[in-house]
């Protein structure tokens, strides 16, 4: 028994958090579920499938200090796509009023789409459990990764070149 | 097991059978209604943004979205199945509060069921063998001139330690006294056709046991042990009988060491990864105020890193659940300044502010809450008497030594500037 408990307790141990990092997620190499609502400015929002770029899926809320912490980032991966036209941004509202999300947003100067998801129904089709949560999404519309703490611009460029190198 | 009670324990198995089948609704031939139907499910569904709370118990907007989709789909005609389905297609397993049915998950539905069977067989296998042993086979045994002498030493034990059970359950009045002598002559009669057979002097000893034996009930379980403990010394069967305990003494170890090693495999192999805040050996069911304790814990390790956005991630999450906690709000309000300060935010700043304020506000003995609003006034705004104020009250809520340890420089500077002096208790450094 003293043995069992050492070894699960070494092996448990030892497994590296997966909150700084991709997480599973059933999603990951299926089709994305639709993205459509109405943006926090009372427009009404689809997302072509297959989107035939990267697309940046980010849950947002504007009380959560880690979307805070990611929000310069993903304003400095916009600007930097936006020219090239490779990859574009949405952004989905988490557990937030519409009214606050889009006042951070405009605060932050994102430019971005943004849907409100008033009743959760977009979270509930990704599966999102707390902000932020990031997808990543491949031009031919298949989910490529799912991450579950703040993004960087230079870690989404990684995220999109590894999919590239395996044939997204 | 008494002899004389056996067929009570089989009516009384057989009443709790009927009873789990009757009270399980086996019989029951009424479909459940929609709401009743939704009602189960969401009663197994983990509410996505809680800890260990179905959404059907959660209020939180993540566990209303997933009602309203089960209750959508249940009115759709979708089985509870497929529902279940769908829900873990896009959370993961771990969104179904009971483990699955199919893959590994099912061992734990499967393990049970497959243990309670074996331990059944085994015990009626015991019965059957000992009720075998106890009537015609064992005379016939004893009796055939060339019976296998490990299989006579089996039969000897086994008679002996009839009688000590026979013994054991007269003085604990299970027997009658009729049933005693009856069975007690029986064993007593088959232990002398034993000796008669076997002219080894083990058995010659337990002969010697069937005689002593029935001079006090008292004594005998007693005398029996020891006899059967010289005949077994003696007996020349007792070299493969020790072998055969070693080899199943070994095949236990072994199957236990597989388990073992299986297990140490599986579980890594076969576990979610942890998300934000949770742990690695899972969580049982606390009470509210264990788990906001344990949620507390966990926040000012992960802060205590220096993972502060992942530490306000989990300050957040103990504020959606308990939004009057004054030391989350204290410690989230810290970071946020800390963050906001690295960054330049005066949003944030002003935010971790007003966060200050309410932990106050909530709790006015807390320390910490004073101690960073302290801080923030001497560091960020130099007003080193209202810091000097908030330091003292700091002071008085009796923080832990080593807070005050840690905080003395700060408080000796906004005590300096201000030209006051400093607190009792206080390290004059």
């Amino acid at each position: 028994m003293l043995v069992v408990g050492a070894g699960l307790i070494a092996v448990l141990a030892t497994r590296p958090p997966a909150a700084v990092t991709e997480v599973r997620s059933p999603l990951v190499g299926n089709p994305a579920p639709s993205i459509r609502g109405i943006t926090v400015d009372g427009h009404a929002y689809a997302l072509a499938q297959p989107p035939g770029t990267f697309v940046v899926l980010n849950y947002f809320a504007s009380w959560c200090v880690p979307c805070q912490q990611e929000g310069p980032e993903l304003v400095r991966f916009d600007f930097q796509h936006r020219q090239a036209g490779d990859a574009r941004l949405v952004s989905v509202v988490f557990d937030d009023t519409t009214s606050a999300a889009r006042s951070y947003q405009a605060t932050l100067g994102a430019t971005w789409p943004t849907l409100a998801d008033s009743k959760g129904e977009l979270a509930l089709n990704y599966g999102v459990r707390a902000p932020p949560t990031t997808f990543l999404i491949a031009p031919d519309g298949r989910v490529v990764a799912y991450l579950v703490a703040p993004v960087t611009a230079a870690g989404l460029d990684a995220l999109i070149a590894r999919a590239k190198a395996t044939g997204a | 097991m008494s002899r004389k009670h056996f067929p009570l324990w089989t009516v009384l198995a057989v009443v709790l059978v009927a009873a789990l089948l009757i009270g399980g609704g086996v019989f029951s031939s009424s479909s459940p209604s929609a709401a009743a139907r939704a009602a189960a499910i969401e009663s197994v569904i983990r509410c996505p943004s809680c800890e260990d709370l179905s959404v059907a118990a959660s209020s939180a907007p993540t566990a209303i979205a997933v009602r309203a989709e089960v209750s959508r789909q249940v009115a759709e005609g979708r089985s509870d199945g497929q529902i279940k389905e769908y829900l873990v297609a896009r959370y993961g397993s771990a969104i179904v509060l009971e483990p699955a049915t199919t893959g590994w998950a099912a061992v734990v539905w499967v393990l049970p069921v497959v243990v309670a069977i074996a331990a059944i067989g085994l015990l009626v296998l015991v019965l059957v063998r000992r009720r075998r042993r106890g009537d015609g086979d064992l005379d016939a045994d004893v009796r055939s001139p060339d019976v296998d002498p490990v299989l006579l030493d089996e039969r000897r034990r086994f008679l002996t330690q009839s009688l000590a059970d026979a013994d054991a359950e007269y003085l604990a009045g299970d027997l009658s006294d009729a049933d005693y002598l009856a069975l007690r002559q029986r064993d007593l009669t088959r232990l002398g056709l034993l000796a008669s057979t076997s002219s080894t002097a083990s058995t010659a000893s337990t002969a010697s046991t069937a005689s002593t034996a029935s001079t006090s009930v008292r004594d005998t379980p007693d005398t029996l042990d020891a006899t059967t403990g010289t005949a077994a010394s003696t007996d020349p069967s007792k070299g493969p009988a020790t072998a055969r305990h070693r080899r199943n003494r070994r095949f236990l170890l072994g199957a236990l060491a597989c388990f073992a090693a299986a297990l140490i495999v599986a579980v890594p192999l076969f576990s979610s990864n942890r998300l934000p805040g949770q742990t690695a050996t899972g969580s049982v069911n606390l009470s509210p105020s264990q788990q906001l304790a344990r949620s507390l814990d966990q926040a000012a390790a992960v802060a205590n890193t220096g993972q502060l956005g992942q530490a306000a991630q989990l300050y957040q999450s103990v504020l959606s659940a308990h939004p009057d906690s004054a030391v989350a709000l204290a410690q989230l309000g810290w970071i946020e300044y800390r963050i906001g300060t690295a960054g330049s935010s005066t949003s944030l700043i002003t935010d971790a502010r007003a966060k200050l304020d309410q932990a106050v506000d909530l709790a006015p003995g807390d320390y910490a809450a004073h101690l960073y609003i302290g801080t923030i006034l001497l560091a960020h705004d130099g007003n080193a008497a209202g810091a000097a104020d908030q330091f003292r009250l700091f002071v008085g809520a009796g923080p832990p030594a080593r807070v005050l340890a840690e905080a003395a420089p700060t408080l000796r500077t906004a005590f300096a500037q201000a030209g006051q002096p400093l607190p009792a208790g206080v390290p004059a450094g």
